[in-house]
């Protein structure tokens, strides 16, 4: 493939690799937390890290990390001590790490690189060797971490109050997914800029979780769409000439409208069947109940009772009571008194 | 070794104090029913005995050691008065009981096959065997709940602490919650559910205190306190829109109202 005959090119897909693992595999617990935005405040803060690392013309990646983590650390801290100001502590952060960032960046002396924009919206292009080594570094610590605490992240994200109540360390646990956040900003940052990477940690999950069953299966097909839609979002982007993150965020909200269509179309599809059975035994001439005539079958935690073959679920709703169907049952057993 | 031992306990919320001066001990094994009217203070209490609210002043002794110090770790069951489990993403049954197990295996621990059998055990006693694969958010309201004990039971809890686990569950599911309690009193664990009402738990809840404006009005066998409910002992301010959950349970024998499906 042509795309593939350029060193840059290779660096670029390298890390658009990484980086669309790595960042729904965090996201999915942000998500669960109901802390979308967290990535992106921490996204704000590294731009003041990135500022610093220009200033002492220090590697803007390390500087970027320092302060992302940071940043993470204070405001698990703030949201530990006054757990409503959470929402507050997070627009500080917010503001506070882009104003810094440019105040910063504008100090620096004329002549050095201060490419605002490259760190906004990324750059991945201009991915060295030396990023690809860092990234990697990044990637397999992100991803052990996950692997390691991943059921213990859950229960945190799931319910705090729960786990501090049974003994979880709450704290220390909201501390390092604050910190992989932090990670996975400095990650994503050539590829999909600061100010779009808490995309490529929600939008993916956002996808997964309408689809899967399971929080296990909507990690690994958050990880699945991120890495697709990454790869094939730096790709496009070479041959339309257009900025990689915004080709990758773009091409995951596609996905993201698809996929709550489909649900919605299913979930019509499902009351309009609901609503048609539900009229047809909308006439019941009695409330099923012990000694109706109709034989009883215990399903789950309620009674449903057979009738005309099959199973009607007695089902309360403000309007009177309806009869939910129950699926298709075998005939009940011979003596039963049914009248069937 | 007693389970809870508080003395002169203050516990509230930042600095204002919604129980004062409680002197309690519950003795390993007890079966105790907190009462108490809305705003009586008998939910802080439970919540200081888990670290969920703050401990102002005097001791707060849970399973020999004071809350909030580290202790032995998995040691605490609870059932908070959440109807449902929320959570954005989807999780199974299995997942978020699972979760009940965590907090025994230390800070990397991964579930064993020993802790996956307690997981599913804690299912089938709620009643729950069949939807052990199934997304909590296709399940009914009554059936969430059950979700949530089975955490807690799951657990093996020493002391298990529920906050009114019968507020909004039929009259079946009440049923099915005093056996299953029945059984894990049998353990040996200690039982303390926080509630507005006694009748559906009668069998299990031997004693019973009684908390009023911050303070403990009662304390001694249950029929006492339900005796000194019905002379006006213990009121109900803004309570009146409840139903008596016998009179509930003859209003509707045969139709589960725990949510629709």
């Amino acid at each position: 493939m042509e795309v593939l005959e350029y060193d840059f090119m290779q660096r670029a897909l390298l890390a658009s690799l990484m980086v669309g693992l790595v960042a729904p595999a965090v996201g999915v617990f942000l998500v669960q937390r109901r802390l979308s935005l967290l990535g992106d405040g921490l996204g704000h803060v590294a731009l003041t890290g990135v500022a610093i690392g220009v200033l002492t013309s220090t590697a803007p990646v390390g500087t970027a990390l320092v302060a992302a983590v940071l940043g993470a650390v204070l405001i698990e801290l703030v949201r530990a001590r006054g757990r409503t100001s959470g929402d507050v502590a997070l627009a500080v952060l917010f503001y506070g790490g882009i104003a810094g960032g440019v105040v910063l960046l504008s100090l620096a002396p004329r002549g050095q690189a201060t490419n605002l924009e490259a760190y906004l919206f990324g750059a991945i292009t201009t991915t060295t060797t030396a990023d690809v080594a860092v990234f990697g570094v990044i990637t397999v610590v992100v991803l052990g971490v996950v692997w390691l605490l991943g059921s213990r992240l859950y229960a945190v994200s799931d319910d705090e109050e729960y786990a501090r109540a049974v003994g979880l360390p709450v704290l220390a646990l909201n501390v390092v997914l604050a910190a992989l956040v932090a990670a996975t900003v400095v990650l994503s940052m050539r590829v999909v800029g600061l100010l779009l990477i808490s995309a490529l940690m929600i939008v993916p999950s956002a996808v997964a979780q309408q689809l899967a069953r399971s929080f296990r299966q909507t990690v690994y097909l958050a990880c699945a769409i991120g890495l697709v839609t990454s790869v094939a979002g730096t790709t496009a982007s070479y041959y339309t000439g257009t900025p990689s993150g915004g080709t990758i965020v773009l091409l995951a909200i596609g996905l993201f409208l698809l996929a709550t269509a489909v649900v919605a179309l299913r979930e019509a599809t499902a009351r309009r069947r609901h609503r048609r059975r539900a009229e047809v035994h909308a006439a019941h001439p009695h409330e099923h109940g012990a000694g109706c005539g109709h034989p009883a079958v215990p399903h789950g935690d309620h009674v449903d009772y057979h009738h005309d073959g099959h199973l009607h679920a007695p089902h309360r709703t403000g309007a009177g009571v309806h009869y939910d169907e129950h699926g298709e049952h075998a005939a009940p057993p011979a003596g039963t008194g049914g009248r069937a | 070794m007693s389970a809870v031992r508080l003395r002169g306990a203050r516990i509230g919320y930042g600095d204002v104090a919604v129980v004062q001066g409680v002197d309690l001990t519950v003795a390993d094994g007890e079966a105790v029913a907190v009462l108490g009217s809305n705003g009586s203070g008998k939910t802080t209490l439970a919540r200081g005995l888990l670290g969920l609210a703050t401990v102002l002043g005097g001791e707060v002794e849970v399973l020999g050691a004071p809350v909030g110090r580290p202790r032995e770790r998995g040691r605490i069951g609870y059932v908070p008065q959440r109807h449902t489990v929320s959570g954005a993403v989807p999780a199974t049954v299995r997942e978020v009981v699972g979760v009940g197990r965590l907090a025994r295996l230390g800070p990397f621990g991964r579930l064993r096959p020993a802790d996956r059998a307690a997981v599913q055990d804690a299912v089938a006693a709620v009643g729950l065997a069949d939807r052990l694969g199934d997304p909590v958010a296709s399940l009914s309201g009554g059936q969430q709940r059950r979700v949530l004990v089975a955490r807690a039971l799951a657990a093996e809890p020493e002391l298990l602490v529920m906050d009114e686990p019968t507020a909004g569950v039929d009259a079946a599911s009440q049923d099915a919650l005093a056996a299953v309690l029945a059984d894990v009193s049998a353990t040996g664990t200690t039982l303390l559910v926080v509630t507005h009402e006694t009748a559906a738990l009668a069998g299990v809840l031997t004693r019973a205190v009684v908390v009023d404006h911050g303070r403990i009005a009662y304390d001694g066998p249950l029929a006492g306190a339900a005796a000194d409910a019905g002379a006006g002992g213990h009121h109900h301010p803004e309570g009146t829109g409840l139903p008596p959950s016998r009179g509930y349970r003859q209003d509707q024998p045969r139709v589960t109202t725990d949510g629709g499906r």
